[in-house]
């Protein structure tokens, strides 16, 4: 992967002049506040078949990862870089974390391998809009990848609900279905990431709509927009600066992350104490409770 | 087990035909030991002890006994064994208190005689050992008319001496009272005389001798009343003695006392002389009190006589064969087998003082034998046997047959001897006393065993072939009791395939040396170095509910142990010592594996599972040290366990081994069965019904290689669940509950069971309970039912809500 040549973000040329300005800036930001190499890397996670590679693929403007409507293709994490302006924008496309109704412990490991040494500045957690409930999958997944790269991942975080281009149930607008299914997911999100009431309103996790098929609208400047109207890629793109210009810092995937905290090396500078305690408040206990016992036992009337 | 009989100690003098029935037991223990013996001889006494009748018997009332008649008694008896020693002790005694309290009182009443007598329920012994009984039975085939007119009364001294008469019947006929009295009587027990017996006028006379000198009567006579069949029919009519009543009671414990030797009572003495006699026997036998130990009877018994002698009002003879059986009762109920009453002394002076021969130990001989049963030289050092033996069969202790029966299963723990037999013996030079012998015969120090088994695989095409069948089996030795502390070295090699026993082979050396402290000591440790081996399949790599077959992970384990066991109590201890140990992990195929492997959903197979060792290579070496005490007070009421135990055990690391492990691994145990009724305790009475509470904390700090993280789910942790099918964790916790209650022989069981891991699963590296899909928690519930060794219960699993029948060896706790 590092011998990949980082081609020219070709597929910019697409975007409106306005989403091609924030999106500079956006890296411009990167290269401000976070890392003196301006690179900003986008981590794509989610079940299986939701449309992860499409939003990479859209994103792009270009068909840089194989999206198959009936199968998954991506068996292995792919990491695709663009330069533009002399940064880097790096997106990683990640297979479905969900197999035969499980977290797959396997793909969350490969991708946290895939991903060691690199630092993660935006997460796009990726469900789609058009599934009507939220199951404990959900929260499962939410809590795998909580486990995997910590709690403060989500404050880097974007849910994005693809299939945007929906019309809701009958008796709901679309603003109004958008709204309680973001609601429904942002639930989950913060039950599987255990975040605190109180933190909720620090951590309060963006949702943006996606919708990556060829017949989505397009406004006047061949711009895809979402039936209320907004241009979704635009709206990404200013969701992501304002994520990553928030306060957080970005993930940076070391070994300790992938491998969790050593249980092995928890607590052993109290073995010593705790050896001590054993001898002298459990072993010395029942050596007492034993001299009581012989002391007490009943004796035969001849004894 | 060993009963000693305790028959009734009747107040004749003559037949003293005392006979503790031996008693056997037989306790068999493991197969090495063969049974062993418990076997109390007493001696059968010989017949010899008929005292020729006094000449001359002042028939006052209150000399009884006549002088010259008891020393008749003490020259004619070689005195053996308890009864007989109570014999004779018992006629000095009588003799004494019954001179010297008439004599002060100057008033009526004697001395009741001791003795032992020919009693209903040892009937069979007095006639065996009576002569008169004998002379009976031998002349049994023909007898002689009497000769006479029926229906007439004819005295006793009016009767042919040259005649046997057949005797038809016997009647009893209390002169007080002017009634008969029936068999059931007392008295009874003391005539020699059986209905259709054939004696002789000299038998007669000395049977009415024996009577009227045994001190339970003031006058006794025997009338023969001729029938037409030529029988006779006799009566014996008697007066009772009777003494003044008394409110007192004592007990004192005359065993050991020497014999007073009765000053010859002239019969030409003035009454100033006899006067001067009386007094000084009665100073004699107070001084006798004193020197007596106090008895063993406790006050309750005591008060319980006082009442009996208050109710009462007059002593009557009855009365203190009453007492002596009462008292005589209590000491062969706690297990005293060799207490006798010997005498009631101090009659008439408003205290019964009642004198018993306890059965003082005076000696305590440990001999060994060979096999033929010589007496010969034992290897085993005299103190091993002897710190096992209980302080109350030592020298000076009063002898009991629990005390004995504790020394033979305490001799029998050594596992040293194949015969034990723990024999009180009369001492014959110490009348009274006790001479415990104790005889033992050794196992063989050395042995060796080979045995051998063919187990025929399936071969090629699933057909037996030549090379299919393989030879297996087990080589051991065993050297016992090296320099005969008990001492022992035992190996053993154990193979499925002699021709290829790498695949499979267990052996183990042991070196046991107890008495690290000395065997005077009275610490109890000992030393225990072994080398060993062993493969057991691993709980860790097992999958949770649902989930196909986790490919298994073998753990063998070979090393060094050394550790020293100090026991506290029988089951009470404390064990400390050192293990190294190499620990291999193996796949199905035997090759060495250092992950564990999971099964894809896919299908297919991957080895990148849960690390299985600490150094990840597949082969861990460490040192740590291991201490573990159990605390153990339960017993045993009515079959049923009750009590408390806890244990308490750690490994700590000492990092030594691959990457230094360094750990402390915990965990404690405690398990109390509440017995939730009281019973009564004794030998078919049924057990209490028992509520058993468990609780298991196992925890880990440092380095937990996979082989020693804890599982939940077993027979042995959640019933109801597979070997680790809940989950394998670094801390966990179990709590358990059992209700059993007793049905017939046996019980019924209900219990609910809960497992967690507290959340420590992901704290095992690779978390194996996630990788294997399981809970990490779960509890069960069921009931069951114990058939002799075997539990057969129900248990429902409550992580899949199913249930299963399970059929189970052995206790859970």
């Amino acid at each position: 992967m590092a011998s990949q040549v980082i081609r020219e973000w070709v597929g910019m040329q697409q975007f409106s002049s306005a989403t091609e300005l924030k999106l500079l800036e956006l890296l411009g930001k990167t290269k401000q506040e976070v890392h003196s190499v301006s690179t900003l890397t986008v981590l794509v996670m989610g079940k299986g078949g939701v449309g992860k590679s499409s939003t990479v693929n859209s994103i792009l403007g270009e068909r840089a990862v194989a999206v198959s409507a009936f199968q998954s293709e991506t068996p292995r994490p792919v990491m695709v870089s663009r330069s533009l302006a002399g940064s880097t924008f790096n997106i990683i496309d990640t297979p479905g974390l969900v197999e035969g109704g499980y977290v797959n412990d396997q793909v969350l490991d490969l991708i946290k391998r895939f991903l060691l040494n690199k630092t993660i500045d935006v997460l796009l957690y990726v469900d789609r809009l058009d599934t009507y409930r939220v199951d404990n999958l959900d929260r499962q997944i939410v809590k795998a990848i909580t486990d995997s790269f910590g709690k403060e991942i989500w404050r880097r975080a974007l849910v994005v609900l693809t299939h945007a281009q929906v019309s809701p149930p009958d008796g709901l607008s679309y603003d109004e279905f958008t709204s309680r299914r973001s609601e429904a997911l942002l639930k989950i999100v913060r039950l599987g990431a255990r975040i605190r009431k109180q933190e909720i309103k620090a951590s309060s996790v963006p949702v943006v709509l996606v919708e990556n098929s060829g017949r989505c609208n397009k406004n006047e400047i061949d711009e895809k927009i979402l039936p209320n109207g907004t241009a979704w890629i635009p709206n990404l793109v200013q969701t992501m600066i304002d994520v990553v210009s928030s306060d957080s810092k970005g993930i940076l995937v070391d070994q300790k992350l992938i491998e969790g905290p050593n249980p092995n090396n928890k607590g052993k500078v109290l073995i010593p104490f705790i050896l001590a305690f054993q001898y002298f408040f459990v072993v010395k206990r029942i050596q007492k409770w034993i001299k009581n016992d012989i002391a007490t036992e009943s004796r035969p009337s001849w004894a | 087990m060993a009963s000693i009989a305790a028959p009734g100690l009747a107040l004749s003098v003559h037949r003293s035909h005392r006979r503790l029935t031996p008693a056997t037991a037989t306790t068999t223990t493991a197969a090495s030991v063969p049974s062993l013996t418990i076997k109390s001889k007493h001696p059968t006494f010989p017949s010899s002890l008929n005292p020729k009748p006094s000449s001359s018997s002042p028939r006052n009332n209150f000399d009884i006994l006549g002088s010259k008649k008891l020393q008749n008694v003490i020259k004619t008896t070689a005195v053996i064994g308890c009864g007989l020693y109570a014999l004779s002790n018992g006629v000095s005694n009588a003799q004494l208190s019954g001179n010297g309290g008439g004599g002060s009182s100057g008033g009526s009443g004697g001395g009741g005689g001791g003795g032992g007598g020919g009693g209903g329920r040892d009937s069979f012994w007095s006639k065996i050992f009576s002569p008169a009984a004998i002379a009976g039975e031998e002349e049994s085939q023909e007898w002689d008319s009497h000769g006479l007119p029926a229906n007439i009364v004819v005295q006793l001294n009016k009767l042919s001496g040259f005649k046997k008469y057949k005797v038809s019947d016997i009647m009893f006929l209390d002169r007080r009272r002017g009634s008969t009295v029936g068999t059931e009587d007392s008295f009874f027990e003391m005539v020699s005389l059986r209905p259709n017996g054939v004696y002789t006028k000299a038998q007669l006379t000395k049977e009415l001798e024996t009577l009227a000198t045994s001190g339970m009567f003031e006058k006794v006579d025997l009338d023969a009343k001729t029938n037409p069949d030529g029988t006779v029919g006799v009566t014996i009519s008697f007066l009772e003695s009777t003494w003044q009543s008394a409110d007192r009671f004592r007990c004192i414990n005359v065993g050991l006392m020497p014999q007073s030797k009765p000053i010859e009572m002239d019969p030409d003495m003035t009454e100033k002389e006899k006067l001067e006699y009386y007094r000084s026997q009665e100073k004699d036998y107070r001084r006798r009190i004193e020197r007596s130990r106090p008895c063993l009877l406790p006050p309750p018994v005591q008060r319980e006589i006082l009442q009996m002698l208050r109710e009462q009002g007059a002593v009557s003879a009855r009365l203190l064969q009453k007492i002596r059986d009462r008292v005589q009762q209590w000491y062969h109920e706690n297990g005293y087998a060799c207490a006798q009453v010997v005498n009631f002394g101090n009659l008439n002076t408003k205290e019964v003082v009642c004198e018993v021969v306890e059965g003082d130990i005076t000696q305590m001989v440990v001999q060994f034998q060979d096999k033929l049963g010589n007496v010969c030289e034992g290897n085993t050092q005299y103190p091993v046997v002897r710190r096992e033996l209980p302080r109350q069969l030592r020298q000076g202790q009063v002898f009991n047959i629990e005390a004995g029966k504790q020394a033979l299963r305490n001799i029998n723990s050594l596992a040293l001897f194949s015969n034990i037999e723990v024999n009180p013996r009369p001492d014959e030079k110490n009348e009274g006393g006790i001479i415990v012998e104790i005889k033992l015969k050794e196992l063989e120090q050395k042995s060796a065993e080979v045995s051998t088994e063919w187990s025929i695989v399936p071969g090629r095409g699933g057909r037996p072939t030549l090379a299919s069948i393989q030879p297996g089996g087990t080589v051991s030795f065993e050297h016992r009791n090296l320099k005969g502390l008990n001492r022992s070295i035992l190996g053993s090699v154990t193979t499925s395939n002699f021709l290829n026993p790498q695949d499979d082979l267990a052996f183990k050396l042991e070196y046991v040396h107890p008495y690290l402290d000395g065997v005077y000591n009275s610490r109890n440790r000992t030393l225990k170095a072994s080398c060993f081996n062993s493969r057991k399949l691993s709980p860790v790599f097992t999958g949770g509910p649902g989930v196909d077959e986790v490919p298994p992970i073998w753990v063998d384990r070979a090393g060094l142990k050394a550790n020293i066991t100090e026991n506290f109590t029988r089951q009470s201890k404390f064990t400390y010592g050192l293990v190294m140990e190499e620990i291999t992990t193996r796949d199905e195929s035997s090759h060495i594996s250092s992950r564990g492997q999971r099964v894809l959903p896919s299908g297919g197979i991957s080895a990148d599972g849960p690390p299985t060792t600490l150094s990840e290579t597949g082969i861990d070496r460490m040192a740590f040290l291991q201490a573990n005490i159990t605390r153990d007070n339960t017993k045993f009421i009515n079959g049923t366990i009750v009590g408390e135990r806890n244990v308490f055990q750690v490994d700590q690391g000492l990092g030594i081994g691959s990457k230094f492990p360094f750990f402390n691994r915990h965990q404690l145990t405690m398990t109390r069965f509440v017995q939730l009724k009281q019973v009564e305790e004794g030998v078919g009475k049924a057990p209490p019904p028992v509520l058993v509470l468990h609780g298991h904390y196992g925890g880990c700090v440092g380095d937990l290689p996979s082989y020693d993280a804890f599982t939940l789910g077993g027979p042995y942790s959640v019933r109801g669940y597979n070997m680790g099918e809940i989950g394998a964790a670094r801390n966990i916790l179990e709590l358990a509950a059992e209700l059993r209650i007793p049905v017939r022989n046996t019980h019924v069981y209900a219990f609910a069971e809960h497992g967690n891991d507290l959340g420590s699963s992901k704290d095992v590296k690779g978390n194996p309970t996630e990788v294997y899909r399981r809970m990490g928690h779960g509890s069960s519930y069921g009931v069951g039912v114990k058939l002799g060794l075997v539990r057969a219960e129900y248990a429902v699993d409550h992580n899949s809500g199913t249930g299963a029948i399970f059929f189970r060896f052995g206790e859970r706790f």
